[in-house]
């Protein structure tokens, strides 16, 4: 079969998805939606801002009037649905903008943080829990998995503090916080790549467990496979086995599997957003928690769900697109 | 852990009384912890009733000492006190919230596992989508329309976390259901519901509370993030997450007490559950590990 | 810097060349082409505006950085003339205001000022449609004309007498926001005024960037740039200002000493009319009873709130108008330190008895009441917990409750509240509106719907009377009134705290109030501040 072939599938597999996810996401969007007219939130207070403290009841029956937040439920709803479909994503009480130029402004910095974060990730751990396996039970071996679970234990934004109080203030080697220097006039990328190495040093860090761990059992389990074994039996040397062989029967199965996680990555660069004080999604989702700014919150929440959606859509599209023994489901 | 045990040490001496194997001395350890946490977290209130609301202004930041075994933080509050209490509510917070996932969870799962079929893979890939939002976002989205409370927290972490109870319970069943005894006893003409009680409860279960157990550090991990982004319990309450979030500050002036003993409390007990589970999940396939993000 | 791996070394290495600082890898504080003049100055507030634009409360008293108003307020906070070539008229029945405009000034775009500009500015606050929330405060307002281009003419309602306090609000060009939607108006995020800075960028959450204007009316600022970073987590905006990132940055009390040691920083401690208090509601069954309020008011222990909770960065408070002001009344002040004898003496012959569990109890009610506190606020907890332990001791229970905003909202009415407020400009500006009872119940102006004739009499005979002797006496009668009612458990004023670096200079604090960040900060002159 040509790689075309097998890609011929695809066509089907994302309708099949999208049959799915859209129906999720729109339930879940109601579910939202709901809870956020539940909520004792008095949205022209929101819309008042920090100005409400001192806003008289003419002034907010005004402001309830210029937003239609005293129209019937489901019509708010569906105005609400209707234009974040059609990509006006609603304004945004906690920060008096457009929500499209919040996500736009910021998200490009969680995307890196994030981008970078994994990438790092992905190539330590495939090194350091191929290597635990290859000497299963060995110092290594003992070593990391206790590291491993020790640093599981830890709270990110614990990691963020500690790192913060070495590097930074102790031996006043990388700056605290920021994405580039406050005093800078423009960005430049070598700057924010020195603002960068604390953030998804941390991040990397505390997400690495997970990852390492099932990089060292995949890879210890694939060391038994037959033509693993086969290898071995011929001679070849152990990095050629390692890295040759049993690596790579682990690795694609673990790529698939790094979508899943990725939930779990944006809850991480969320803490650490906020303790390195970077200018991401993160800060800006907390303050918007803070003033119950539901346009933003939902925006995020529904907007990041749809990017890992995709990303785990094209994730699994490229495993079957490697892998001829994989069919696609559903 | 098993380090320690090298050593002649009274847990040599106790793992020899015990005939435990090596590495076992760990795992006993970590259920000795576990226990004295639980227990020493319910009889908090009768022991050693807190005043949750009482401050000493004369008291204030004073290092530790035997008055005060982990100091004193910037109200001149006893922070092994509150520790404890801290503690208390991070395991109330992780046991309900595991207990309203593990419903869900078992529930969801369990309609998957037992039907099969359409039903399974429609219910799976709904599971799968919602998997796809991020739990934090989705835990604050929700704490900030419901406000900051302690059911709030419950709520969320509750309703973000049954995913993977719901794969778990789902796979067992659907294995159980090819297993030749399962057969045998629909061939004897048991009916549903009496399979399902006698046969495939009493396999899932174990698991099932497995999964539980395994949530409470989740959930604590998120009751901690979410106070420590002001988002969580009302702040003068004790609980770990409020703690280390006042003790970030002192931690600059010079205190560095007032985080050191909620953080260890958080470390000692998840770390107590983790080598609990790092003994089952040996046993599991890799799959499922990865879906349990162990 | 020789700690440094390579790596490191040449990250930095490359990033100072490029012109940008790096503060990382210096054990001193690092001090910027200082000689030149040329300076750039960075201060860090967590406090960030919605919009810079002071039609949507911006900067609303002035020194805003950005824009300038008719008015401005010198070191003392004493009024002197701003964009008006004097302080304006007053005519003799208080009802017209006269300004005349400086000759020559021009916004940051080029273009020059005009009356209608100032017209304008008035007229969008004024604007229903507009979510300015200053509209009451100018409710006073009947028109305002320009009859030439450089004469202004307010005409009022009835007469004011600080009306011209009101007149710091900066001024916006008419061309950029006519006939748009001001509440979302690009204006807002890249605003174009007359002040000693232009805008340069401002990146929400991050940053905001203001150059020199070349141009500006009192003189070029003495520096080329100012950074205003805006940090909100207390404990982050500590380490970054110990990492040196920032020439000045507010700081909590108790952070801030942290500085005190070090002879590279200097903590500046800036009186303030910044009060905080708890609210009484008269919706309370228990609070509603003058004895309970009064006995409160004797039992809590200020001085150690503010020696404990404000690390002696603060003064304890007895009524909403400074010590500072002079229309203070030194007669309310009261002692300092908790009277729980004195409390529970007033509680006893007021009926309420020790009942069980220590809580006094009258006509089988006991003395319990919730204290709701914001609880982002960490100052408002710390003070809502003092509280009830001090309650506790003459046997009051108070049970304090951490929400949110929304939260708190609707139930002010029957609990009670820690509040900050107050301004140093004005008595009438919040004490009218906090304590009159044609506010009672009216969102936050007088939540516990305090009602009292002589005090609604003195607020308006202040805001009246011209003759500030008049005024003084109305005012004294007012905090009388107000110590003896007690709607509000008045604890301590703020000082606000600064940590700066020892090398800046030019810095005037002046008393700063309430509603202070990017604008009307320890900051307010920083375009004559320069780095020794």
């Amino acid at each position: 079969m040509t790689r075309s072939g097998r890609l011929a599938g695809a066509g089907p597999v994302v309708r099949r998805r999208l049959l799915v996810a859209v129906p999720v996401l729109a339930a879940t969007s109601i579910g939202m939606f709901a809870l956020g007219a539940a909520s004792p939130v008095d949205p022209a207070k929101q819309y008042a801002g920090a100005a409400a403290f001192t806003a008289s009841e003419e002034n907010l029956a005004q402001l309830r009037a210029n937003w239609g937040v005293d129209d019937p439920l489901p019509v708010q709803y569906l105005r609400w649905i209707s234009n974040l479909v059609q990509g006006d994503l609603g304004w945004s009480t906690s920060r008096h903008e457009p929500v499209a130029s919040v996500l736009a402004a910021r998200a490009g910095w969680t995307l890196l943080l994030i981008g970078v974060t994994l990438a790092l990730v992905l190539v330590a751990s495939l090194l350091l829990g191929a290597l635990a396996a290859y000497r299963r039970g060995g110092v290594f071996d003992r070593g990391l998995r206790t590291a491993a679970y020790a640093v599981e234990s830890m709270p990110v934004f614990w990691l963020g503090l500690a790192a913060i109080a070495v590097f930074a203030l102790a031996l006043g080697w990388l700056p605290a916080g920021g994405l580039t220097d406050v005093t800078a006039t423009s960005t430049s990328w070598s700057d924010v790549a020195h603002h960068l190495i604390l953030p998804v040093g941390v991040l990397a860090v505390s997400q690495a467990p997970w990852f390492v761990l099932f990089v060292r059992d995949a890879v210890a389990e694939s060391l038994r496979d037959d033509h693993v074994l086969a290898a071995r039996a011929r001679g070849l040397p152990g990095r050629t086995v390692l890295f040759g062989h049993a690596l790579r029967t682990a690795l694609l199965p673990f790529l698939t599997l790094v979508g899943t996680h990725l939930p779990e990555l944006v809850g991480g660069a969320v803490l650490v957003e906020t303790v390195f004080s970077l200018p991401g999604l993160g800060a800006v989702t907390v303050a918007a928690a803070l003033g119950s700014d539901f346009p933003l919150l939902a925006a995020i929440t529904l907007v990041t769900t749809a990017v890992v959606l995709a990303a785990n859509l094209a994730t699994d599209l490229a495993y079957a697109a490697a892998d001829p023994r994989v069919r696609l489901d559903g | 852990m098993a380090d320690l045990a090298a050593r002649p040490s009274p847990l040599r001496i106790a793992r020899s009384r015990l005939r435990l194997l090596p590495g076992q001395a760990g795992v006993v350890t970590a259920g000795l912890v576990l226990v004295v946490a639980v227990v020493g977290s319910l009889l908090a209130p009768f022991v050693w009733p807190l005043d949750q609301s009482a401050v000493a202004l004369d008291q204030t930041r004073l290092a530790p000492s035997w008055a005060h075994l982990a100091g004193t933080d910037d109200l001149g509050r006893d922070v092994a006190h509150r520790a404890v209490y801290g503690l208390r509510v991070s395991l109330l917070v992780g046991a309900v919230a595991a207990l309203v996932a593990t419903v869900l969870g078992g529930v969801i799962g369990g309609i998957a596992g037992t039907l099969g079929g359409r039903v399974d893979r429609i219910l799976m890939r709904i599971v799968d989508t919602i998997a796809a939002m991020p739990h934090l976002l989705l835990g604050i989205f929700i704490v900030a329309m419901l406000r900051p409370s302690l059911g709030a927290v419950i709520a969320s972490v509750g309703l973000t976390h049954w995913l993977s109870t719901a794969r778990i319970v789902r796979s067992e069943l659907l294995s159980l259901r090819t297993r030749p005894f399962i057969d045998a006893a629909i061939g004897g003409g048991a009916g549903r519901l009496r399979v399902l009680r006698r046969h495939l409860l009493p396999h899932v279960l174990p698991r099932l509370a497995l999964a539980t157990t395994l949530m409470i550090p989740h959930a604590v991990w998120h009751e901690t993030a979410l106070s420590f982004l002001g988002l969580g319990l009302p702040p003068h309450l004790a609980s770990l997450g409020n703690m280390i979030n006042d003790g970030q500050g002192s931690l600059l002036t010079g205190a560095w007490w007032a985080s050191l003993a909620p953080g260890v409390v958080i470390v000692v007990v998840t770390l107590a559950i983790a080598v609990l589970a790092a003994r089952w999940r040996d046993r599991l396939d890799p799959r499922v590990r990865a879906e349990l993000h162990l | 810097m020789t700690r440094m791996r390579p790596t490191f070394r040449r990250l930095v290495a490359s990033t100072a060349a490029t012109g940008m600082l790096v503060l990382a890898g210096c054990s001193a504080p690092a001090t910027p082409d200082s000689a030149t003049g040329g300076a750039t100055l960075v201060v860090a507030t967590s406090d960030e505006p919605d919009a810079l634009n002071p039609v949507l409360n911006y900067g609303v008293d002035g020194a805003s950085l950005i824009f300038d108003g008719l008015v401005t307020r010198d070191n003392d906070n004493r009024l002197v003339a701003g964009l008006a070539t004097a302080l304006p008229e007053l005519s003799p029945d208080g009802r017209t205001v006269t300004a005349k405009l400086r000759d020559g000034v021009q916004f940051h775009d080029g273009t020059a000022l005009t009356a209608q500009d100032v017209v304008f500015t008035y007229q969008a606050v004024l604007d229903p449609t507009v979510d300015s929330t200053l509209r009451s405060d100018l409710d006073m307002v009947e028109s305002v004309t320009a009859p030439d281009a450089a004469t202004v003419v307010f005409r009022l309602r009835y007469p004011y007498a600080p009306f011209l306090q009101r007149l710091t609000l900066g001024i916006v060009p008419a061309k950029l926001l006519a006939g748009q939607d001001i509440n979302t108006a690009g204006f807002n995020r890249k605003p174009v005024g007359t002040g000693p800075y232009r805008v340069e960028s401002w990146t929400p959450g991050d940053r905001l960037v203001l150059t020199a204007n070349e141009r500006y009316f009192g003189g070029r600022p003495r520096n080329d740039r100012v950074v205003v970073a805006f940090v909100a987590d207390d404990n982050v905006r500590a380490q970054r200002m110990r990492a040196g990132e920032f020439d000045a940055a507010e700081l909590p009390p108790k952070l801030a000493s942290g500085f005190d040691a070090d002879a590279t920083y200097r903590v500046q401690r800036v009186p303030t009319a910044d009060y905080r208090g708890v609210m009484l509601p008269t919706g309370n069954p228990v609070l509603a009873d003058p004895a309970v309020r009064r006995a409160l008011n004797l039992a809590v222990d200020r001085a150690a709130m503010v020696s404990g909770l404000l690390g002696g960065a603060g003064e304890p408070a007895f009524g909403p108008i400074p010590p500072t002001s002079e229309f203070a009344d030194p007669s309310i002040i009261g002692k300092p330190t908790a009277d729980p004898t004195a409390a529970g003496t007033l509680l006893d012959a007021a009926g309420w008895t020790p009942g069980p569990g220590g809580v006094r109890v009258k006509d089988g009610r006991p003395a319990r009441f919730t204290l709701m506190y914001p609880a982002s606020d960490t100052l408002r907890k710390d003070l809502a917990l003092a509280v009830t332990a001090d309650a506790k001791k003459i046997g009051i229970e108070v049970t304090p409750a951490g929400l949110t905003w929304d939260a708190i909202d609707p139930r002010m009415k029957s609990d009670a509240l820690l509040m900050g407020y107050g301004t140093p400009y004005d008595p009438d500006f919040v004490s009218y509106k906090l304590f009159g009872s044609r506010f009672a119940g009216q969102g936050y102006f007088n939540p516990g719907s305090y009602r009292s004739e002589v005090t609604d009499r003195a607020l308006q005979e202040g805001r009246d009377q011209i003759d500030p002797a008049l005024r003084k006496a109305a005012y004294a009668q007012f905090q009388k009134q107000l110590a003896g009612d007690v709607p509000w458990l008045f604890l301590a004023y703020l000082r606000h705290t600064y940590v700066l670096k020892s090398s800046v200079r030019g810095v005037a604090p002046r008393v700063e109030a309430h509603e202070h960040g990017v604008a009307n900060s320890l900051w307010w002159n920083i375009d004559t501040w320069t780095r020794s």
